[in-house]
């Protein structure tokens, strides 16, 4: 038939030039000196993840402020929506419009990274070290590749927050509250146990932080493959299923992501929850009733450490400014005044002494920001930033179904290991 | 006189050949291309033959994905081929108030997902409404697992499909039914047919190329659900990630920065056999009805 | 003045409102619920176990937040120009294709009907990012056009109207062709008449698949300024700041539009049924 002839010489042209311009093209990865020496000066632009329009103003101000101090440069701001960011950092590096400057967590930054499109600001930046607390640089510094690939720009860590009524309606204090998993299951079980089941103390799977904080090994040291199928790791996790055998948590938990439990705390039906150091401030808009009456505490054993960063593109056509504006945006100055506006930390070593964030107003957001502060000392990156998207489902899955009492808590470790790996070198 | 010249009909279907082949064929073509190579959304990719597609073979939650596939279209296709029908029948006729429940039913096409889970999480879940109120009629002495059960999970989805296809069919169909000659059915009520039986010979018949063109649309969209899956199960995919349809796992490999495109490419080519299938079935049913 | 045949009996009418209210009451639940946590003032719950589903504190506060946060107007003004491109494009494209699949006959239609039918089937999820390289070989990135570009002919809206063509009667078409009329005359004579009703649907699914969509706007548009009304919207969801009962409004917002094309061009699907009916 001529139809299917007609059709097999279209296919094979249509073929052809799709191997030709092949698709997803090349990162256009130009390995010109790494110097960011220059005149600071021209076009540069800056990209953000939802700061508007909270934080529209500040943004302005900071940026006024740079372009007062360098005459000649002109910043331009861009604030993407919350949602749907890494898709479109991701069309952004494919098709190579990435910004000059650009917000991006760890775990973004890692593979744009590998493909060589974000400046090297230690090497670019001979000072980052001396600036920026460890914590922070070391989060933007990746297994097997030489490096800092961000200035470190906002920290937080989680707090543990207590329904202080729904606790002492059920015998319990808020103000003691458990120190570790086993006291936490026994308190859970008096909440399950007054409480006829209407209300509960704990609404969370473990997830890879808690395995970490119980001692377990994520991951290898060359990043090459998880190692989280540990004895141990197993152990916590029979822990977790003898609590819901026995109805400490929620049948829903199986189902939930990490924000479900803090959605069952808003809705006053789970006692426990944990957040970042501004929790109760959201919490106000969303059930007023209930923020006043939260208690705040330090997490239990190691505080996960949250990151955020600014990289710059490689390819930017204006390095020098690019460089400037990344430091200048995250600067001591800057940092701080950002944290007022909002409880996030600096990750500078200036503010390390500032009193600010070591006095409470008295309130219980106010001591949530105190206690968040000093438990960033200790805290640390919990969750390896190797882990994408993809094994966090595939963890979360395993994890439920081990919790759930289908499969062994050992087995389930060890079908999430081999998926993992199978997902890390794909 | 331009009468029959070869070349109007491609005049005329032009344009949408050149959107066909620009917008579908193109990507479709990669997608075929990419199967075959490790391909990453960053940064290149090698040759790697048949690797793609023997990993999928030995995926066993592939196996579960196209189990779930293969129910979903069992119960959707029936239910979802009728009820809007008669919904359609419903709200044809001429009644005060009408326009104000025709639009009503078509708003779970456009509810926002996020409001969607919330809504559904309220009747499904634990302390829910649905087991509120089998527990006040004591008809289960504790809360069943909607949400958090396998195959429960699996149904509480095809119910919200079902939910929301209601009213996107019932509009096809209302656009078809303007076209079954009222002639027709005032001649079947003079010769004093039921209503029953003027369902059968007049109306079914009358909206029979809709209807197979409808329950092809149904059995794509039943073989490629997502959302209703995501949605309830807040993304997870149930306990063991055996509730996930295979778009689901096609977009948990393709997404983000390292995902697995090549993968990816080969599901959804393993995807687009599967569902010729029941389509060309149906196409064949429908030329033996016709 | 036909009314249908035979004015329905009081009983019919009763069962008929019945089911109506019924499925009336199962469809419109998240509708309602949005539409109430829109109107709820800052002091009330939204997220408690037993929300009240009528506000207590009414006010319209959060809808001026929202035109406060987010130029309401003008993302409404980019989205109407995408979902108007790719309306235009609907009704042109799908319509004149899917005459010539239904009603001539020329080799290979059944090739290109296949072809139609076979990219139904494929899943978009890994195409998304050579999408955007081909709109960007195209020069068309950060534009609007960009954004209604690939959607301006959708497949299945070409399928739609095949399937409405093949629905007319092939008298009709026979008596035009004995006239000796041509491909256009068929077409604007015969079939046009006869497809209004789903003409209609191509054109409320091409405008709500276009004011809906999300992640291609985003990703095509690189200046927030030509951002559509969905994508804008997402600025209510920021980082350190959801408020839930602003986020319904915003939605509430991008609904309405919604509402008021369907209330309009769903008179015509019963064009065959109504015709002649001076009042409704």
């Amino acid at each position: 038939m001529r139809s299917t002839h007609w059709a097999r010489t279209t296919l094979a042209a249509i073929a052809a030039a799709t191997l030709a311009g092949c698709g997803l093209g090349d990162p256009n990865s130009s390995d010109g000196p790494v110097s960011a020496t220059g005149e600071v000066k021209g076009k540069v632009s800056i990209q953000t993840w939802a700061l508007k329009p909270k934080f529209t103003d500040y943004m302005d101000g900071v940026i006024d402020a740079f372009e007062k101090k360098y005459p000649g440069v002109q910043v331009e701001w861009l604030d993407q929506p919350g949602e749907g960011y890494s898709e479109k950092v991701l069309s952004q590096a494919a098709g190579g419009t990435l910004p000059d400057v650009v917000n991006l967590p760890p775990d973004f930054a890692l593979p744009l990274a590998g493909q060589s499109m974000l400046l090297d600001v230690a090497e670019a930046d001979p000072k980052l070290a001396d600036d920026y607390v460890e914590g922070g640089i070391d989060a933007y510094r990746f297994a097997g590749q030489d490096g800092a690939y961000g200035y470190p720009w906002y920290l937080n860590t989680d707090v543990n927050y207590w329904n202080s009524e729904l606790l002492g309606k059920y015998g319990l204090d808020a103000r003691k509250p458990p120190g570790d998993l086993d006291e936490l299951i026994a308190q859970a079980r008096t909440v399950k146990e007054k409480s006829g089941g209407a209300a509960y103390l704990m609404s969370r799977k473990p997830g890879l932080g808690d395995l970490a904080d119980a001692g377990v090994k994520i991951m290898a040291d060359d990043g090459k493959s998880f190692t989280f199928n540990t004895p141990e790791a197993a152990a916590v996790l029979d822990k977790y299923r003898s609590a819901f055998k026995d109805g400490l948590l929620p049948k829903d938990v199986l189902t939930e992501t990490y924000a479900g439990n803090a959605k069952l705390f808003n809705a006053g039906t789970v006692a426990w929850t944990t957040g970042g150091g501004n929790y109760i401030t959201s919490l106000a808009t969303d059930n007023p009733t209930l923020a006043p009456k939260v208690v705040p505490s330090a997490a239990m054993g190691t505080p996960p450490l949250y990151v955020q960063g600014l990289s710059v593109a490689k390819n930017s056509k204006n390095r020098a400014a690019a460089v400037a504006l990344a430091r200048w945006v995250t600067n001591a100055e800057n940092q701080a005044a950002f944290a007022r506006l909002t409880s996030i930390f600096p990750s500078t070593k200036a503010s390390a002494t500032d009193p600010f964030f070591n006095q409470s107003d008295g309130g219980n957001a106010g001591n949530a920001k105190v206690i968040a502060f000093t438990s960033l000392a200790k805290a640390r990156i919990l969750q390896p930033v190797e882990v994408n998207d993809a094994m966090k489902t595939v963890v979360n899955q395993q994890i439920a179904l081990a919790i759930s009492g289908e499969t062994g808590s050992k087995q389930a470790l060890d079908t999430a290991v081999s998926r993992c790996n199978q997902l890390l070198k794909g | 006189m331009t009468h029959r010249r070869w070349f109007t009909p491609w005049l005329l279907a032009g344009p949408a050949v050149i959107w066909l082949a620009v917008f579908n064929l193109w990507p479709a073509v990669n997608t075929v291309i990419l199967s075959f190579t490790n391909a990453k959304p960053l940064g290149g990719g090698h040759f790697t033959g048949l690797a793609n597609y023997r990993r999928a073979l030995s995926d066993d939650q592939l196996v579960d994905a196209l189990v779930n596939s293969i129910v979903y279209l069992a119960v959707c296709l029936p239910l979802l081929t009728l009820l809007p029908l008669l919904l359609a029948l419903l709200v044809e006729r001429k009644l005060p108030g009408i326009t104000f429940f025709r639009t009503a039913f078509y708003t779970p096409v456009v509810a926002s997902a996020v409001v969607v889970a919330l809504i559904w999480g309220w009747v499904l879940d634990d302390r829910g409404l649905l087991n509120g109120l089998l527990g006040q009629f004591g008809l289960t002495d504790r809360p069943v697992s909607f949400l958090t059960d396998r195959w429960l999970l699996l149904f509480s989805a095809i119910a919200l499909t079902t939910w929301k296809g209601l009213g996107y069919y019932m509009v096809i169909y209302l656009s078809a039914l303007g076209n079954v000659g009222r002639e027709l059915h005032e001649a079947a009520a003079v010769d004093g047919a039921s209503a029953l039986r003027r369902f059968w010979h007049v109306t079914i018949p009358g909206v029979r190329p809709t209807m197979l063109l409808i329950s092809v649309l149904i059995s794509v969209s039943a073989l490629r659900v997502f959302s209703e899956l995501y949605v309830l199960s807040n993304g997870t995919g149930g306990p063991g990630g055996r509730d996930m349809s295979v778009v689901m796992l096609i977009q948990m490999y393709s997404r983000g920065f390292s995902g697995h495109i090549g993968y990816a490419s080969a599901l959804s080519l393993l995807l687009f056999v599967i569902t010729i299938g029941p389509m060309l079935l149906l196409a064949r049913l429908g030329r033996k009805a016709a | 003045m036909a009314r249908g045949f035979g004015t329905p009996s009081t009983g019919e009418k009763t069962v008929r409102y019945l089911l109506l209210v019924l499925v009336l009451l199962i469809t419109v639940g998240p509708f309602l619920w949005q539409l109430s946590t829109s109107l709820k003032g800052p002091g009330e719950d939204v997220y408690a176990r037993t929300p009240s589903f009528l506000p207590s504190d009414l006010t319209f506060a959060n809808y001026a937040k929202v035109a406060d946060t987010v130029p309401v107007w003008t993302y409404a003004a980019n989205s109407l120009v995408v979902a108007a491109i790719a309306v235009v494009g609907n009704a042109v494209g799908a319509t004149l294709a899917g005459f010539a699949l239904a009603r001539l006959r020329f080799r290979g239609v059944r090739l290109v009907l296949g072809l139609f039918l076979a990219t139904l089937v494929l899943p978009g999820e890994v195409t998304i990012v050579s999408q955007y390289v081909t709109v960007r070989s195209l020069g068309l990135t950060d534009t609007l056009t960009g954004v209604a570009l690939p959607g301006a002919i959708a497949m299945l809206n070409v399928l739609l109207m095949r399937t409405a063509f093949a629905a007319v009667p092939p008298e009709l078409d026979a008596a035009a062709l004995v006239d000796g009329a041509n491909a256009w005359q068929r077409l604007v004579h015969v079939g046009l008449p006869n497809v209004r009703g789903m003409l209609s649907v191509v054109v409320i699914f091409t405008f709500i698949g276009a004011w809906d969509d999300f992640l291609w706007p985003l990703i095509v548009l690189s200046d927030p300024g030509k951002y559509t009304l969905t994508v804008g919207l997402q600025y209510l969801n920021g980082t350190f700041s959801a408020n839930p009962r602003v986020i319904a409004a915003g939605t509430m917002i991008a609904f309405l539009p919604i509402v008021a094309v369907f209330a309009t061009l769903q008179r015509f699907f019963f064009r065959g049924v109504e015709e002649g009916a001076v009042k409704g």
